[in-house]
């Protein structure tokens, strides 16, 4: 198991008398590999779901553990740090140096691999999203889409065997959200590594192995997207909406027309219309 | 390496350029010591000549460098000033009653007060050529290298370095989001251009404050995406990049010890073996000594 969590609770003191239960008592396993789509309403506890993950958060009570080590250890703080690497949501915010290389290489410098061997793997980590070309550049003027495969390529580096997407595609446009999304799945499927990309856009989850939907610091729905979006109605309470193809098939059904269920993608949707038709 | 919108750096190609930016500061340094060194008018002309070769190779135009003198001009002829005033030494010239004060001016004072402005014009433009030719990013890393003994009485180099590179990366973020909230607090109607010092000091609240709760707010993210990039893991950090010294950065690094000689030289050498001329109190040094007892002969010929 990749990821595991057990009765998991973390509450933020507001005050001395308030607290907030930001995750509420969960439990979740997580298998080496998968893809895995984590949505939620904002105030969900997904990013504190996200923080617990590589000890930057230690859970109140229960325990995290990624593969077999516990955040709570203390002397294994950095190797879980180095299984989970985590890209955050905003770009600008997490890059160090003023030189694309120069960024990519600080993970596998602070943890003292030799200078050959960053190197290797600054430029391996640049060709896998993309950007090998841009290595001599300042990140200053890219796109937000470059950008945050810049930033996935500087975790990359420190090679991980889970990466977390915090909210990282939130401020991207589309074009900018389809590229991280595709360097995401290129990793999973050639590099074996498990992705738990987090977001509030539903659609976001179609491709995923497994989909896990949040709700008020619990988990509200885990199971194949398009078996989650059957519940389209529940969805729609704590305030989520599924594709809108599938919404489109859900509102001619109940005008009467034959749409059957699990329509996700405009495909789906033309195929069934013209079958109809 | 483009892009780079901020501070003086000058992005041309030039030999000056690419040398090791270690030696340019390691040449500085030494440049900035041995300019108090200077003592003769002759040698003061051998380092403006100098430099003016170094900014010519450079490939920076002499307009841009001498630009780095003019903000400094005042306080250039304000110590000069201060200099010519209070120096009592000397032959005088002149003299001055200010109520009760006397003032004396002397040759000496005016001869100090010239060797000060050159002396402080030159140390301006010698460093501005370092800050002209070199990225930011190249002089802390350089600085981190040339600091690196200081972690023997552990003072955290490395975390300075860090503290230094990620404060060059945000200033151009910063800037834009000044530019930003400045133009969200026009359109809410802010005055922010008009009035005198202190009311413009005090439009600039507004601004400020939310700049400061944004910075705040990207330290936070920073910290943990340190964090999740294992900064701290290990004691023993290694660099991807290394400085090489090239052949030509030696050459540089020679050439620029010998005029310190020569300097040195001119100082402590001439005056030992040739006499000054007896000028009363004030004092001809170095290779002027020289040049003094030529034009004395060449007066003598013409008379």
């Amino acid at each position: 198991m990749a990821v595991v969590l057990e009765n998991v609770t973390y509450s933020y003191n507001l005050d001395e008398m308030h607290r907030i239960d930001a995750v509420k008592n969960l439990s979740l396993r997580i298998k080496e590999g998968t893809f895995v789509a984590l949505v939620g309403h904002n105030g969900s506890g997904k990013s504190t779901f996200a923080k617990l993950l590589n000890g930057l958060l230690l859970p109140t009570s229960g325990e995290v553990k990624i593969f077999g080590n516990s955040t709570l250890d203390g002397n294994k703080i950095y190797e879980i740090r180095k299984d989970v690497g985590m890209v955050f949501q905003n770009p600008d915010n997490q890059m160090i140096a003023s030189i694309v290389e120069d960024d990519v290489a600080f993970g596998p410098e602070n943890l003292g691999v030799e200078r050959e061997e960053i190197k290797e793997r600054v430029e391996w980590a640049l060709s896998k999203v993309g950007m090998l070309e841009y290595r001599k550049h300042t990140p200053f003027k890219m796109s937000g889409g470059q950008k945050q495969r810049l930033a996935i390529a500087g975790v990359l580096a420190i090679k991980p065997k889970v990466l977390v997407l915090d909210e990282s595609t939130a401020m991207l446009d589309p074009q900018g959200r389809s590229e991280v999304l595709k360097v995401a799945h290129e990793l999973n499927r050639e590099d074996g590594i498990t992705v738990i990309h987090i977001t509030h856009f539903m659609e976001e989850a179609l491709d995923a192995d497994r989909l896990i939907v949040m709700n008020d610091g619990q988990i509200a729905f885990d199971g194949k997207p398009r078996e989650v979006f059957k519940h389209y109605e529940k969805l729609k309470e704590i305030k989520l909406a599924v594709p809108w193809e599938t919404q489109m098939a859900i509102s001619l059904k109940k005008v009467g027309l034959d749409m059957g269920s699990g329509i996700v993608n405009e495909e789906e949707l033309v195929e069934k219309l013209c079958q109809l038709l | 390496m483009r892009d780079i919108s901020f501070g003086q750096y000058y992005p041309v190609k030039s030999y000056v350029h690419n040398i090791d930016a270690r030696i340019k500061i390691l040449i500085t340094l030494l440049y900035m010591v041995s300019v108090f060194f200077i003592t003769s008018y002759t040698a003061f002309a051998g380092v403006f000549l100098f430099l003016t070769i170094v900014i010519a190779v450079s490939h920076v135009p002499y307009r841009t460098v001498l630009r780095s003198i003019k903000g400094l001009l005042f306080l250039l002829i304000f110590t000069a000033i201060i200099n010519i005033f209070f120096t009592s030494s000397g032959n005088p010239l002149l003299q001055i009653k200010i109520g009760k004060l006397m003032i004396n001016i002397t040759d000496q004072g005016i001869n100090f007060a010239v060797k000060m402005a050159l002396r402080f014009s030159l140390l301006v433009l010698g460093s501005s050529i370092l800050t002209f030719t070199t990225t930011p990013t190249e002089l802390t890393d350089a600085l981190e290298v040339l600091l690196k003994p200081l972690t023997y009485i552990k003072i955290p180099v490395h975390d300075l370095a860090i503290i230094m590179s990620i404060a060059l990366r945000f200033i151009p973020g910063l800037m834009e989001e000044t530019d930003k909230i400045m133009m969200a607090q026009k359109a809410r109607g802010a005055n922010l251009d008009s009035g005198n010092f202190f009311k413009k000091i005090k439009a600039m609240l507004p601004v400020l404050i939310p700049l400061f709760v944004s910075a705040f707010r990207r330290a936070d993210e920073l910290a943990d995406a340190l964090d999740a990039r294992c900064y701290n893991a290990s004691n023993k950090r290694t660099k991807m990049k290394v400085f090489k010294l090239k052949s030509t950065d030696l050459i540089a690094f020679f050439v620029f010890v010998a005029i310190v000689v020569l300097i040195f030289l001119d100082k402590y050498l001439v005056g030992a073996f040739v006499p000054s001329p007896d000028l009363g109190s004030f004092e001809v040094q170095g290779l002027d000594i020289f040049i003094y007892n030529l034009l004395l002969k060449i007066k003598v010929l013409i008379v």
